[in-house]
């Protein structure tokens, strides 16, 4: 692709020739499949989780979940960490350092106790790794001493980071998990031991659905199934508002973030970036598509930067941070009635049936011509009308009405240019 | 790659969606309010419902509503001019085209077939009414299906081995398999219709008929084909459409050589004869009609079809002579307008310019105490035409039997 610009950044410390990292995860198992990453054009990687020894795994492990025919929205795994053993994994990373001096070699770790905590870093310090990231969030381990257990707990957090920092002199990430209401909690009692950077998130326990022949979760394994953690597109919403409230979180101002969670596009990358992510990962869409997705993450992000003339991307970080206020902070004064533009509307009738059903009964229907019109005393304002109709460009955001004695002094025109739908 | 054109004569099915490709297609349907393609069908098969219901993974529901209204879902969802009616309705033309209401259809028929599935019940609003219906083609199967669902004890009379009518004996199977028309023969089994098979109904028969049945449909379609009365149009090796088609579909396919072949006529019929001749390896095959190619009466579909099968379609001229000594040999053509002549050796000459009904059907229909419906009613139409004809009669011959 003939766009590329200078999205290198800096992450902890260490110069990254751009943002794209693989997650922790098999998109990064080994030295050989690592390499075709690096090739590809991934800036880095976080190596498998690496524990003392190696994991004993069900089969199958993996089961998706579909809209209507687009599988993939969400993704499901009953996998733990690296089913290799702590030596073999240290050969590895050895091979990928000296073949990939300029790449950054990032590797997760988990132990049980502190004592396989400090073997293990100092294990990859000595292996040539660049950074370390301390997997406190994995859903499934057989273990309750590790993964999001350990996790959900900000004493262990704080303690096994600790040893961690005492014992190498590399950047460390602590990874944080989703299976819990306050991240700022964990991650802040992981600042306290020392982390120089947070990452989340890891998968969220699900059941992804029901076998009605087998009376069981998916994947089935024998009969059974078991909860386990959820990726992919559909759980980015969930990613960005753990984002957002690290990002806004006091404490944390001081270290880095590195954000995860259903990343396939440039876009979605670019959305963690603006809330104040200096590094994405991505696994999920990568399981499903290869590594040749970054060709695009690294064009789509260069032609963006070009188009708004950052030079950069350093200079995006966290730019979106603090338009995201708290609802009651919200400009509850006008309401925006939609346009309909008969001229596109094809009188599919869409519109008519969700503003009835799911919304203020504020469109009629003329089932002669098959045309909507807004009721303007009875619409809200709410835009369900918008989001349903299947042209392009139909109904779009119209005249602004201000509640009564409400206007602030501004104009419906700037109110209603700050609406992009796509 | 390029994408293979079937040629098979005699398919064992018609390949349709897996659940996926139908997933994607219901997709893209708006599922519109008060849905204008539902309004498109002649027979109320109300695609716009069916489609949601495959939308929301309820394909029992879908072939549930499709059997409700058309006793003959299956055979339409594969011959239906859907181009001509619940597509041509559809909203989403107005973006891009319209859903393939046909594959959908064939869809939830085949979820139908292959798990052998029963949606149609019997009340017995009507028990101990008889009824016959003469002709076991579209219009008497869909009236005989409406009666006995209320209960109605029906008898279908049909001079052919099979029952189907023009679905079995005219329209080429790899258009309509065997075992399609069997699945909707099937459900009217199913609702307890009895079929009496190889039984020519006579004026004097029906005459008595009416005495022991409670009421009568006469639905025998149009089975006389429309002759030319040019020179040479008894020469042996000059057939009718609807004849070239059943006995090729009695033969399986397997005919003496056709040799070179003229078929005439610019309709869905000429478009039939057409294929199957390639099918079945005619030396050279040409398609001659007296409209524009527009203006020919095939739907679009089927005219494509042909002449990706690589049939020339040639218009606008009208046949003026057939020649031969003791079989026809050549076929001469005169333009419509400009005068040129066209000469074409033929060794078959199939013509498809039309139907018309047998002589004593007229009478049958006119004398006004039984009911009727199909093309000897409506002058030759589509399949789900007749089966609304059919539905509408059953209907009235209920409100009749209230009245009593
Ligand atoms: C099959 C699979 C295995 C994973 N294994 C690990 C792991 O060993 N260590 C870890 O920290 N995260 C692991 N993860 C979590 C991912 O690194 C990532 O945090 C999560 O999947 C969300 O990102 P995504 O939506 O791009 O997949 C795994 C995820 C998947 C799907
Ligand atoms: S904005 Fe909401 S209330 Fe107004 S017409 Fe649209 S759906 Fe109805
Ligand atoms: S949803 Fe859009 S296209 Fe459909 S009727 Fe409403 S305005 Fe027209
Ligand atoms: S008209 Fe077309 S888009 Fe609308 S419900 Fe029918 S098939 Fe779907």
């Amino acid at each position: 692709m003939i766009m590329k610009k200078d999205l290198s950044i800096n992450f902890l410390g260490v110069h990254c020739e751009n943002p794209f990292f693989l997650s922790s995860s098999p998109v990064c198992n080994n030295a050989e499949m690592i390499s075709k990453a690096f090739d590809a054009g991934w800036a880095g990687i976080f190596y498998k989780t690496v524990g003392i020894n190696g994991m004993d795994e069900c089969s199958p492990r993996f089961d998706i979940t579909t809209k209507e025919d687009t599988p993939w929205i969400g993704f499901k795994n009953m996998e733990q960490i690296s089913e290799w053993s702590l030596e073999q994994n240290v050969e590895e990373i050895k091979k990928l350092k000296k073949n990939y001096p300029n790449k950054v070699i990032g590797v997760s770790i988990m132990g049980s106790n502190e004592e396989e905590w400090i073997t293990l870093a100092k294990a990859i310090t000595e292996a040539g790794a660049d950074m370390l990231e301390l997997n406190f969030s994995c859903p499934q381990m057989t273990s309750h001493a590790m993964g999001s257990d350990v996790g959900q707990n900000p004493e262990l957090v704080r303690k096994y980071t600790k040893a961690v920092v005492d014992h190498t002199h590399l950047p460390v990430v602590a990874k944080m998990t989703p299976n819990i209401s306050k991240m700022e909690d964990p991650a802040i009692a992981a600042v306290q031991g020392g982390a120089h950077g947070i990452s989340a998130i890891n998968t969220i326990k699900s059941v992804s659905k029901i076998d009605l022949d087998h009376l069981t979760g998916l994947p089935v394994v024998n009969g059974k199934s078991a909860i386990s953690g959820y990726s992919g597109n559909a759980v980015k919403p969930i990613a960005l508002r753990f984002i957002t409230q690290l990002a806004q979180c006091e404490q944390l101002k001081t270290v880095q973030l590195s954000g995860i969670g259903g990343i396939e596009t440039w876009q979605d990358a670019l959305e963690f970036i603006l809330l104040g992510c200096r590094n994405v990962q991505v696994t999920t869409s990568v399981m499903q598509y290869g590594y040749r997705i970054v060709e695009d993450m690294i064009n789509g992000l260069s032609h963006f930067m070009d188009e708004r003339g950052v030079d950069n991307l350093e200079d995006m970080v966290g730019l979106a941070v603090n338009n995201i206020i708290p609802a009651e902070e919200l400009d509850r004064s006008y309401k925006i009635i939609p346009a309909i533009h008969l001229e596109k509307c094809i009188g599919c009738g869409r519109c008519y049936v969700s503003c009835y059903d799911g919304a203020h009964q504020a469109i009629a229907w003329n089932s002669e011509t098959r045309k909507p019109e807004i009721l303007i005393d009875h619409c809200v304002g709410c835009h369900l009308c918008l989001n349903v109709c299947p042209v392009f460009d139909c109904i779009t955001p119209g005249e602004v009405i201000f509640k009564d004695g409400r206007d602030n002094n501004r104009n419906g025109e700037d109110i209603v240019k700050q609406l992009v739908y796509q | 790659m390029v994408q293979k054109l079937v040629v098979e004569y005699e398919p064992e099915l018609i390949e349709g969606f897996d659940f996926r490709r139908a997933m994607e297609e219901a997709s893209r349907c708006l599922l519109c309010e008060d849905p204008p393609c539902s309004k498109g069908c002649p027979s109320g098969t109300d695609p716009g419902k069916f489609i949601r219901s495959i939308r929301f993974r309820n394909v029992n529901g879908a072939a549930e509503t499709i059997r409700t209204s058309n006793i003959l879902g299956a055979s339409c969802s594969l011959i239906c001019p859907q181009e001509r009616l619940c597509e041509q309705e559809c909203s989403r033309c107005g973006i891009d085209r319209p859903i393939q209401i046909g594959k959908l259809q064939q869809f939830a028929m085949e979820y139908e077939r292959k798990l052998n599935k029963t949606y149609l019940s019997k009340k017995d609003t009507y028990a101990g009414k008889r009824v016959a219906c003469i002709g076991a083609g579209p219009a008497s199967l869909s009236c005989a299906a409406e009666l006995a669902k209320q209960g109605v004890q029906v008898t279908i009379f049909d001079e052919h081995p099979k029952p189907g009518g023009m679905l079995r004996y005219a329209i080429p199977p790899y258009r309509l398999p065997d075992a399609v028309i069997d699945q909707d023969i099937h459900q009217l089994e199913k609702l307890g219709v009895k079929f009496r098979l190889n039984d020519k109904v006579t004026t004097k028969e029906l005459g008595k008929m009416k005495e022991e049945y409670d009421n009568i449909f006469v639905g025998i379609g149009m089975w006389q084909s429309k002759m030319l009365t040019i020179p040479g149009a008894d020469l042996p090796g000059v057939v009718t459409a609807i004849e070239f088609l059943s006995r090729a579909r009695e033969a399986h396919g397997k005919m003496p050589s056709l040799g070179n072949v003229v078929i005439v006529g610019g309709g869905d019929v000429a478009m039939d004869c057409a294929a199957t001749c390639k099918m079945l390896g005619a030396a050279s095959i040409y398609d001659i009609f007296i409209e524009t190619i527009e203006g020919a009466p095939a739907v679009q579909k089927e005219k494509e079809y042909v002449f990706k099968l690589g049939v020339p379609l040639i218009s606008e001229f009208k046949p003026v002579e057939f020649i031969g000594q003791s079989r026809v040999e050549r076929v001469k053509f005169e333009h419509m307008s400009n005068g040129s002549i066209l000469e074409i050796a033929a060794d078959t000459v199939i013509l498809a310019v039309g139907q018309t009904m047998q002589s004593e059907a007229a009478s049958w229909r006119d004398s006004g105490d039984i009911f009727s419906g199909g093309d000897m009613v409506n002058g030759g139409d589509t399949v789900v035409r007749a089966v609304k004809e059919g539905k509408e009669a059953a209907v009235k011959m209920m409100e009749s039997f209230t009245r009593r």
